[in-house]
């Protein structure tokens, strides 16, 4: 009887298609480490073809395993399932080291919506920006609106820092824990 | 028709709404908190929208972020679902205020309904019967008093804002009835946040029956036969069937009759059901309206062939009703199990990873469940997982079939309360149709009914 294992590569809010400071973390379950290292070129491979030909769903099969790549919609991270004959699961939690980390590494602060809402980088239509990547910033400054309902939503900073880098897209929908920003928190005096 | 909606909802009734949605061509959008990102209801919609974190009252409940997601993506209707902001009559009316229709009844009929004590008075104008009980809130220790001898021992005090058996103490004479009002205050406040109380004729073996409306925008209204609900544990529904086996076609017609004139009397809109209390002498009495979808619905759908749920978002799109009470007809018979995730013995919610769910099938099986392999039932919601559902032609068939798929059905991993409906359904008495409201109590100290 075969095991289902589910596995998610989670490509950050941006979606396949929106590239911008987005992250791929893989996390596979399965107790064999020679088949992970496989799985894990073979999967890469599958979302640069789903990428490449704009597919929405790629399935591959080989020694037994299924690996099937399935894109939801625009604006939600892909599900993989992994179909595996029956094996003993441990939960081995592999960090994707290939796409350059734009995720949560190490000290990293990520800013993340607390609201559901559409994302403005600036106050106005014609105004500048609140940060651009590189700016310093100080713990309690705004540095996005998320608008709600009519209503703005400053969102700030909860650190001292540098922007590292703008995780969504002014004028697009976030939702609730989307990341925004991800800053790098100045050295604790 | 509706081209997108937003379900305000999760687990099985979001995915119930969402296949109602899919045969009718109109897109989904879910929404979810953070523990339920791999849930089966947000991966079956087209779109999801994550609201919040596990708490409920900040994600599933959190007013301005469920609006905010249908803003961002277009949605023109929401449907509650049952629980969660279902019967939550200012979600409702900011719903009504931003343009965005809201599936059920009106706000009105929700902050009406929801008033037991105010539904109970526009029930008594309206010349149906109610429970004996006060006329209105009881205001002082002395207004309970007068209420209870005009009516006569023994009596319940009950929360007017409440549900789900909180805020309820009984007295079986005088000198308990001060204890238990101020008690069922107490409770009250702490529980709905208001300690608005109204008394009530205690019957000991009640049957709890309750009856389907549907009332369409243009306020008509028709009965899609009753349920029996008497199953119950605290007040927690377990096994609910139609038709029932105490109801025959006269009293069916008559209770048909008075909840559609109850829902008239109350101007009410879309999806209810009228709940009745039937004594030994099978004399009925208003209870209450409970103004959303229930999670037992779907026996209702089995004797008629009628989906409510797309009768729900047809009305709500401003179509009349289908049906003439005439084309409402009921055929055979259901039962309906609720699948809990809760250890057997103390009904305590039981969380954790279902190893292997294997839902049974066949002729007369329905399973309505967000549940899979490998899934993990989180402890911040209820503990329904699934409710199985079987029709025969008869009772002997719906019941036979029943007791087949509870059999079949396989849930591994986590504890459920399968082994207590199988014995529900291998007892004499249930088989024979005789039980009220107290027999699963009874059942579960003794061994049996």
């Amino acid at each position: 009887m075969s095991k289902r294992i589910r596995t998610e590569v989670r490509k950050g809010r941006g979606g396949l298609d929106r590239m911008s400071g987005s992250s791929a973390e893989l996390t596979v379950n399965t107790g064999d480490l020679m088949l992970q290292a496989e799985m894990q070129k073979e999967i890469h491979q599958l979302v640069e073809l789903l990428k490449q030909h704009n597919l929405t769903e790629v399935e591959l099969e080989r020694h037994g395993v299924r690996i099937r790549l399935r894109r939801e919609t625009a604006s939600t991270a892909p599900v993989l399932t992994v179909a595996e004959p029956a094996r003993a699961s441990q939960v081995v939690s592999v960090p994707q080291p290939q796409t350059p980390a734009t995720g949560e590494t190490a000290g990293m602060v990520t800013i993340r919506s607390p609201i559901v809402g559409t994302f403005y980088r600036a106050p106005a239509a014609d105004a500048d920006p609140y940060v651009e990547e590189g700016d310093s910033v100080k713990k309690g400054q705004v540095l996005c609106i998320v608008e709600a309902m009519k209503l703005m939503n400053e969102i700030e900073s909860e650190v001292d820092g540098r922007i590292v880098s703008i995780l969504a897209e002014s004028t697009k929908p976030v939702e609730y824990g989307q990341p925004l920003f991800l800053i790098d928190p100045a050295p604790a005096t | 028709m509706f081209k997108k909606i937003l379900i305000a909802n999760r687990g099985e009734i979001a995915l119930r709404v969402i296949r109602a949605c899919r045969e009718l061509g109109i897109k989904t959008i879910a929404i979810h908190s953070e523990v339920d990102a791999n849930a089966l209801h947000v991966r079956a919609a087209e779109e999801r929208v994550c609201v919040g974190p596990a708490d409920d009252a900040l994600s599933y409940r959190n007013i301005p972020n469920v609006l905010s997601a249908a803003e961002i993506t277009g949605a023109e209707a929401i449907h509650p679902g049952y629980g969660f902001l279902a019967e939550n009559a200012h979600f409702a009316e900011v719903c009504e205020s931003i343009g965005v229709k809201f599936i059920g009844p009106t706000s009105e009929n929700i902050a009406t309904m929801g008033d037991k004590a105010k539904a109970r008075e526009i029930m008594v104008r309206r010349g149906i019967p109610v429970l004996p009980g006060s006329p209105g809130e009881l205001r002082s220790e002395q207004d309970a008093l007068n209420a209870a001898q005009k009516i006569g021992f023994p009596v319940i005090i009950k929360a007017s804002a409440g549900g789900g058996g909180r805020g309820m103490r009984v007295a079986n004479k005088e000198d308990e009835l001060v204890r238990a009002f101020h008690a069922a205050q107490t409770e009250a406040k702490s529980t709905f946040g208001n300690e608005s109380v109204y008394l009530e004729r205690y019957f000991l073996e009640p049957r709890h029956i309750e009856v389907q409306i549907l009332a369409d925008e243009r306020g008509r209204v028709v009965s899609l036969g009753e349920r029996d609900c008497s199953i119950q544990r605290r007040y927690q529904k377990l096994v609910e069937e139609t038709p029932s086996p105490v109801v025959d076609d006269r009293l069916r017609r008559e209770m048909g009759r008075t909840a559609v004139e109850a829902v008239k009397a109350a101007h009410y809109r879309n999806a209810g059901t009228v709940e009745f209390l039937l004594d030994k002498d099978n004399h009925f009495y208003f209870m209450e309206v409970n103004a959303r979808i229930q999670v037992e619905h779907p026996v209702t759908e089995m004797v008629t062939g009628i989906d409510l749920i797309k009768e729900q978002i047809r009305i709500a799109a401003g179509m009349p009703l289908a049906y003439r009470q005439q084309d409402i007809q009921i055929t055979g018979h259901s039962f309906e199990c609720r699948i809990n995730a809760e250890c057997p013995e103390k009904f305590t919610p039981c969380p954790g990873v279902v190893t292997c769910y294997r839902p049974p099938g066949g002729p007369g099986v329905r399973v309505d469940s967000a549940m899979e392999s490998q899934a993990t039932v989180v402890s911040n919601y209820d503990s329904l997982i699934a409710k199985l559902i079987t029709h025969g032609q008869n009772r002997e068939e719906a019941m036979a079939r029943m007791r087949r798929a509870l059999d079949e059905f396989v849930i591994e991993g986590i504890k459920t309360t399968i082994p207590l409906h199988r014995r529900i359904f291998n007892d004499a008495e249930f088989q024979k149709g005789r039980v009220s409201t107290g027999f699963l109590e009874r059942f579960l100290t003794n061994g049996s009914g």
